[in-house]
């Protein structure tokens, strides 16, 4: 029986001993006497040159470690004879391991494009098969759901002590910016200070508020009432809800009111 | 065009932090045009890492330098030693970790992820960043200058993800985010039709859950609907009043449905808000409380349809979901409010606080002072923000946990909890109290008040009846002890029991001195704390005399006794605040096993660890 066979590769070579090797690839000893139609750089063609429905088997090559672009499937599959068969596989020039990383999506490319039966094979390639139904028929894709994570670990195999990722430097804490003696800073003086911390810290208490400021408040750069987001840091009000200028500081009736 | 990767955003939360910090990242990639995926840890295959282009994780550590718990298994699984070390093999990424120096185990969590990622081939995009709550500026202080290197090492390594570049200078001009939530307003005209076969109890139930359950910042692992109703029959002080603290015995009845718990759990308190509050929150923003809602996350459109979500009326909502008189907001609050501002020197002071250079002074008004939405919005008068907004900012109101203070074969129908009333001044000399230990203190078990309540399993494990014990708990650390030694009691009437060692703490004896008659009696007369049994209670009074006496001080005057049981294979338990006793009562640990051993330090230190492996050395500890 005669068959037509495409062979396709993204890179500028491609030689004709991997062709042959796809072809042996897919079971049947018979190809061998065939003869293949190359294309090379075909992810730079917008359309292959051959016939629609004309092409029993298309081998692809592929050299990038990015997966072929949607365009080129798709042409593929309009080459392709109902039942036909596409055998995508990794250059011997592939950079190692860089197909493994494609291949889940690679997958999800050909059914999307209108693929069946998407099969992985051991010698890091897949195949898969033009559906043998014409346009506008349809049936349930058959995936595995994932397992969640949990079924994932095997709870035989052995755990790393995961302490022994911790080096002496990592057992310290960090050094807190300096600074730290500033007044009116976040640290509150130590009950046994000595650096004299303590002594600063009494005398910004004594700086109440006068009844003059609670009945009559004035401000130089009025701020002060508008509540604690606009006033200074050294303004007498800090603590006190927002209020006008002029008018007594109301306290009651705010639930809000700060208890002095 | 390619089929481009996405930048993942991994995220481990416990309290919030991780999560808030995730989003700022994931919003910082949306202004730069980069492809993201915003996931939980607990969201995402850990099979699945070795085929991403690059992965950031914010991750935090909680407890006692223990992984969130969304992060459990997705470590479990990174620790398999079958993985090699090229697993990861051409996998960027990077690792910013949340935590607290005032704790020993500082940020271990993200030390030991970005280890662990290392050695399984993964290449760093950027130096780990370790952010600090104890910093002046809290842990945004490491976070900002970590995203800008962030971002320029990856334009670097990766120039696909940024087209347009890693600095985004924002005009003014520049729209806003979109919210997160869509709200959903609904017309019914009888408000009793959806609940008016149900009993109050159910009736309740369902409106927390369904409040609860569409709020945008309920993590996946959360439960909406309380898992019973507790009802208080006793308020009891525990100190004498004026002496600096006040420390309540609560005792609740179950009232839906009675729940089996064991000691060393902990039970969740839902804190009911004052109305007062929620109801000014309300006025405020001009919202209609008696309108009915349903909200939904904006990116769920297509399965919008399929949702079950009851409406409920939106003072629901608020009161039960969204904590607007307790919790600080974020950030962004104010980066968004900024956009709502009328006035211009309002929005001039919303811009400078969400600015790098306005961090500190934010820190100081926002953080530092515990300010809540409530009060923030108050001193910017001007922003009229949309509903949608301030359901994704206000803070969602969180349950808080205590330790269960009682056994339930002492107390069949009961739940006792023993709860430090927290109040504190602010910077600002602002008088502040903790939202729900002022709430359970205020309620009066004539009331009738049904508390929303949800049980989990501790950090205690619950020791068998022929364990000796030795536990250590100052000040309100003692509360799970209570209920262990109420467990053993009634459990010596029956069969033998192995002993129990306890070590108080407290500032006075006649002034905090918790739960004084339950200890002395069950210390003598052969008791299960006697020393005639092989146990003993010892207090440490530490402000009772000039010099400080703490726990570890009574510990060592007790060396002998306290090796003698470990001897045995007793189980060690300690609970308390977490800022210096643990790590004072682990090393007083090291020093008797040294002491009594004649052992080196090290060796001592290496004892205590292999006791921690084989889970007998067990911490709790609180801030």
């Amino acid at each position: 029986m005669d068959g037509a066979v495409l062979a396709c590769t993204d890179g500028a070579v491609l030689p004709v001993s991997q062709v042959f090797d796809a072809i042996r690839e897919l079971g049947n000893g018979g190809l061998e006497q065939w003869d293949p139609l190359v294309l090379t750089s075909a992810s730079l063609l917008s359309k292959l040159p051959v016939d629609s429905s004309s092409v029993d088997f298309v081998i692809l090559i592929w050299l990038s470690i990015d997966c072929p672009v949607d365009q080129l499937i798709q042409e593929i599959l309009r080459v392709l004879k109902v039942d036909g068969t596409i055998l995508i596989r990794k250059s011997s020039q592939s950079a190692v391991g860089s197909f493994d990383k494609i291949i889940s999506s690679l997958e999800n490319k050909l059914l999307l494009a209108g693929f069946t039966e998407p099969q992985v094979l051991q010698s890091a390639g897949i195949k898969a098969k033009k559906p043998s139904w014409k346009i506008g028929s349809s049936f349930a894709l058959k995936k595995v759901i994932r397992s969640s994570p949990k079924m994932q670990i095997d709870f035989d195999s052995d755990l790393i002590d995961e302490d022994s990722f911790l080096t002496e430097e990592d057992l310290k804490k960090p050094q807190l910016p300096p600074g730290d003696c500033e007044i009116g800073s976040t640290r509150k003086a130590c009950k046994n200070c000595t650096c004299g911390r303590a002594e600063e810290e009494e005398k910004v208490l004594k700086l109440g508020l006068t009844t003059e400021q609670i009945d009559n408040p004035q401000s130089a750069c009025g701020n002060c009432g508008l509540g604690d987001a606009f006033r200074c840091s050294t303004c007498p009000y800090k603590g006190l809800p927002a209020f006008k200028l002029g008018e007594k500081v109301a306290l009651s009736g705010n639930f809000l009111a700060a208890d002095i | 065009m390619k089929g481009m990767r996405k930048l993942l955003i991994l995220y481990a939360s416990q309290t919030g932090n991780a999560l808030d910090a995730a989003e700022r990242l994931s919003r910082e990639a949306e202004r730069r045009a980069c492809p993201f995926n915003l996931l939980s840890v607990d969201q995402y295959d850990p099979s699945l890492l070795p085929q991403e282009e690059a992965v950031i994780f914010v991750v935090s550590t909680t407890g006692q330098g223990d992984t969130p718990d969304s992060m459990k298994v997705f470590w479990r699984y990174l620790l398999q030693r079958n993985l090699g070390q090229r697993w990861l093999s051409g996998v960027l990424y990077a690792v910013f970790g949340l935590g607290d120096s005032s704790y020993q185990k500082y940020n271990f969590v993200a030390k030991k992820l970005d280890k662990r990622l290392m050695d399984l081939g993964g290449t760093t995009i950027v130096e780990r960043g370790l952010g600090d709550d104890q910093h002046p500026s809290g842990y945004e202080a490491s976070l900002d200058p970590w995203l800008s290197s962030l971002w320029r090492m990856l334009n670097m390594v990766k120039p696909e993800f940024l087209p347009n570049g890693p600095d985004v200078v924002i005009q003014d001009t520049v729209l806003i985010d979109q919210p997160k939530v869509r709200i959903t307003y609904h017309n019914i005209a009888n408000d009793e039709s959806h609940f008016s076969s149900a009993s109050d109890l159910t009736c309740l139930n369902m409106q927390i859950g369904s409040a609860r359950s569409m709020h945008p910042g309920k993590s996946s692992s959360d439960r909406s609907r309380p898992g019973c109703f507790l009802k208080m029959v006793k308020n009891l002080p525990l100190t004498r009043s004026n002496c600096g603290k006040d420390v309540r015995h609560f005792e609740f009845e179950f009232v839906s449905h009675v729940l089996k718990y064991e000691t060393g759990d902990v039970l969740e308190v839902l804190p009911g808000q004052d109305s007062a509050a929620v109801d000014a929150f309300i006025r405020r923003c001009n919202l209609d409380p008696d309108s009915f809602i349903t909200v939904s996350l904006r990116e769920m459109d297509d399965h919008n349809t399929h949702d079950s979500r009851i409406p409920v009326k939106l003072r629901t909502f608020v009161e039960f979901s969204m904590d607007v008189a307790s919790a600080s907001p974020r950030r962004y609050l104010f980066e968004v409010m900024s956009f709502f501002a009328t006035a211009e020197h309002e929005r001039e002071r919303l811009k400078y606080f969400a600015s790098p250079e306005g961090r500190d002074d934010l820190y100081q008004y926002n953080q530092k002072e515990r300010r809540t939405v409530l009060e923030v919005l108050e001193d910017f008068p001007s922003v009229q923000m949309p509903f949608e907004w301030l359901v994704q900012l206000v803070p969602p109101l969180k349950p808080r946990a205590f330790s269960i203070s009682s056994s339930q074969s002492a107390h069949p129908n009961q739940v006792h909890l023993t709860v430090n009333v927290v109040s504190w001044t602010t910077p600002y000399k602002r008088k502040k109290k903790g939202l729900c230990s002022s709430w359970l203190a205020a309620l009066d078990p004539c009331d009738g008040i049904h508390v929303p309540t949800w049980f989990h399993k501790g950090l205690l494990p619950t020791p068998s009846p022929s364990l000796p014990l030795i536990l250590v708990g100052p000040g309100t650390g003692c509360a799970p002890f209570r209920g262990f030694i109420e467990e053993r009691a009634v459990q010596s009437r029956t069969n033998s029991t192995a002993p129990i060692i306890f070590f108080f703490g407290c500032w006075n004896e006649d002034g905090d001195f918790l739960y004084r008659d339950f200890w002395l009696s069950h210390s003598q007369n052969k008791g299960v704390l006697s020393e005639a049994k092989g146990g003993g209670f010892y207090v440490a009074f530490s402000r009772d005399q000039p010099q400080k006496v703490y726990v570890q001080h009574k510990m060592r005057e007790q060396s002998q006794r306290i090796w003698n049981l470990l001897a045995e294979g007793a189980a060690v338990y300690i609970a308390g605040s977490s800022t210096k006793m643990p790590a004072d009562v682990t090393s007083a640990f090291e020093e008797i096993v040294s002491y009594e051993n004649e052992v080196s330090a090290e060796d001592a230190v290496r004892w205590i660890r292999a006791l921690e492996k084989c889970g007998k050395f067990h911490i709790e500890a609180w801030s």
